[in-house]
């Protein structure tokens, strides 16, 4: 509804500089989206539409906005989780061996590490890292999701990754991935260190406890102490980052997919604000919140596998 | 004029306090966030002496690398990259205080508002916080910025838009649990005006939070302006914005330096409030030691 109330005027966002000195033509498109109903009678024809999954349709592609989101979600979604991924090993990693050498100079290296990936911006970290591994070193290509010449194998589920792989295409595989890698690191540095500072208090809160000292009593490895006991204590709170995780990473493509091609949801979503095309907006803004929410939910779940103590209760 | 004795119950007070923060500067941390944001200040208030060229002076030198005359470049109308990233500072810096301080003051009084009388208006207010928190920042951010129009104007306000419900929750909070804390009851019971108690048994309890998150979200403001001008929803051109200068910078993105340098600028200011930001967090619960708190970009 917030949508409605803005000042922009769709009709002349979207029908050009010609056609807006055309009263026929303004009626025309006013009336085929429904903009010439009062407002109430808009928002009501919206939710009917919305329960039977009707997202409307798209100002800027003439498109039912569904078709676009999903052609455009599986390529974020890969992107997304790759990266995300990417940003939980790293970023375990990382904050387990800072909080093991406490107050060390490696953990006051990554201290600095992990408030650096926070700061970064994420588009310019995109052009450096973009300026470097493909135009100086070429290790990478370029943009988009693949060479131009091929052909991304038969749709499963989207991920060209998975569908190659599915097929057994392995070259169209390779070559998915090796386009992933850079987006998705870059993505994936404000999660890193976000990550390890969690991870580094997380396991702080949990290593001075007797049951850790009882272990290494025991005789027990180093490594098998740190992995077994500590980590598996430190895990919850480290879960519940993902929501937050995730939220950076869709806020990142918004940045990210722009300078790398990326055909996903986060240009879609540039372009529709841009353009003040709202049934677009509309859809996009309510994808990511349900997808938002989802997360949040699979995250409580997920603290409850962890946490026994959480399943009691 | 003779030294008056200082009761004593204020003398353990003062003590306290001073001597948590005293503590924060003493770490290189937070003397490298001092050093680089002071820098920072130095530049603002002293760009037209410092900058060598007028940032918006075009020359016939397009393009030009790094050298001793241009010590950033030259862009692609010849202009001096480095007195650029310098006048740059004049639009971030200042913005980004001023929206931390809206948002704070904004945030207090709604937060004050809800936590207030509660019901309905407690209901209405927190449940907007709900709606901004639902999204992604920037998402909200273009939304209202592309609906508003694209201006540096626009730009400010949908980053207030997206800042003001953490404050907004975190007093509502203090208001609703005011007088409710044993220390603060003990306080009382002690003999404390209400004034005392809101004064220094409250007060300096919530001070070091909204603190904390506004040395943050210092950065993040200069983050998200300048992400939203390299969308071109905020500063236009021919103006010298450091995430619009990035943006020219990814279309002529073989000359590295157009895009690097303004880049680097943005980059150094927010690590200078992240460091200092975080020093103060340590400082005031030191047994967070370098955590992170819950918060997006």
């Amino acid at each position: 509804m917030l949508t409605e109330l803005v000042p922009g005027d769709p009709a002349a966002a979207n029908l050009g500089q010609r056609a807006i000195g055309d009263p026929a033509a303004v009626q025309a498109f006013r009336e085929h989206y429904g903009l010439d109903k009062p407002l109430p009678v808009q928002y009501g024809l919206y939710l009917q539409h919305l329960v039977t999954g009707d997202l409307g349709e798209s100002e800027q592609s003439h498109r039912p906005v569904r078709t676009d989101l999903s052609e455009y979600v599986p390529a974020t979604a890969e992107l997304a989780i790759t990266s995300i991924l990417i940003a939980y090993v790293l970023g375990i990693t990382l904050g387990v061996v800072a909080a093991v050498r406490r107050n060390r100079l490696t953990d006051q290296l990554l201290r600095v590490i992990s408030l650096s990936g926070i700061s970064m911006p994420t588009f310019w970290l995109a052009l450096v890292a973009l300026y470097v591994f493909f135009f100086k070193l070429g290790w990478v290509p370029g943009s988009g999701r693949l060479d131009p010449g091929l052909l991304p194998a038969a749709h499963v589920t989207g991920l060209y990754t998975v569908d190659a792989l599915l097929s057994g295409q392995f070259d169209v595989m390779a070559n998915a991935f090796h386009h992933l890698i850079l987006p998705a690191f870059v993505l994936a540095a404000y999660n890193i260190g976000l990550l390890t500072r969690f991870t580094r208090s997380a396991v702080l809160e949990v290593i001075n406890n007797d049951y850790v000292l009882a272990a290494r009593a025991k005789g027990l490895p180093e490594r098998t102490v740190v992995l077994r006991h500590v980590l598996r204590a430190a895990l919850p709170p480290i879960i519940t980052v993902g929501g937050l995780a995730f939220a950076n990473v869709m806020t990142g493509t918004v940045l990210v997919e722009s300078i790398f091609s990326w055909p996903g949801i986060g240009q879609y979503a540039f372009h529709s604000a841009t353009t003040l095309d709202l049934p677009a907006i509309m859809g996009v803004s309510l994808f990511v919140a349900v997808v938002y929410i989802v997360v949040n939910f699979t995250v409580d779940i997920l603290y409850g596998v962890v946490d026994p103590r959480i399943r009691v209760a | 004029m003779s030294v008056q004795p200082v009761p004593l119950r204020f003398r353990v007070g003062f003590r306290r306090r001073p001597g948590t923060l005293g503590s924060a500067w003493r770490q290189p941390l937070a003397i490298a966030g001092m050093v680089l944001a002071g820098l920072w200040l130095i530049v603002v208030i002293f760009v037209p002496l410092i900058a060598p060229y007028d940032p918006l002076a075009q020359s016939s030198q397009l393009f030009s690398e790094p050298s001793t005359a241009h010590l950033f470049g030259t862009d692609e109308l010849g202009r001096d990259v480095f007195s650029r990233v310098l006048w740059g500072s004049r639009l971030s810096l200042p913005l980004a205080f001023f929206l931390v301080v809206m948002a704070v003051v904004v945030g207090a009084v709604l937060g004050g508002l809800a936590g207030y009388f509660g019901g309905w208006v407690d209901e209405v207010i927190m449940r907007s916080t709900d709606l901004v928190f639902a999204f992604p920042t920037i998402i909200l951010a273009m939304a209202v910025t592309a609906a508003l129009g694209p201006s540096l104007r626009n730009a400010v306000l949908a980053v207030l838009v997206v800042f003001w419900p953490s404050y907004a929750r975190v007093v509502r909070g203090l208001v609703m649990s005011l007088g409710e804390a044993d220390y603060v009851s003990a306080s009382r019971l002690l003999g404390a005006s209400s004034r005392r108690a809101l004064l220094v048994d409250v007060l300096p309890n919530v001070a070091g939070p909204v603190m904390v998150l506004a040395t943050l979200d210092l950065g993040n403001a200069v983050l998200l302006l300048a992400g939203l001008s390299f969308l071109g929803l905020g500063a236009q051109p021919p103006t010298p914005e450091w995430g619009s200068m990035v943006n020219t910078g990814t279309q002529f993105f073989q000359r590295w330096w157009m895009g690097t340098f303004p880049g680097f600028a943005i980059l150094s200011v927010v690590l200078a409030f992240n460091f200092l930001g975080d020093s103060l967090r340590d400082a005031l619960d030191p047994r967070s030691s370098w955590a992170v708190q819950g918060r997006d970009r």
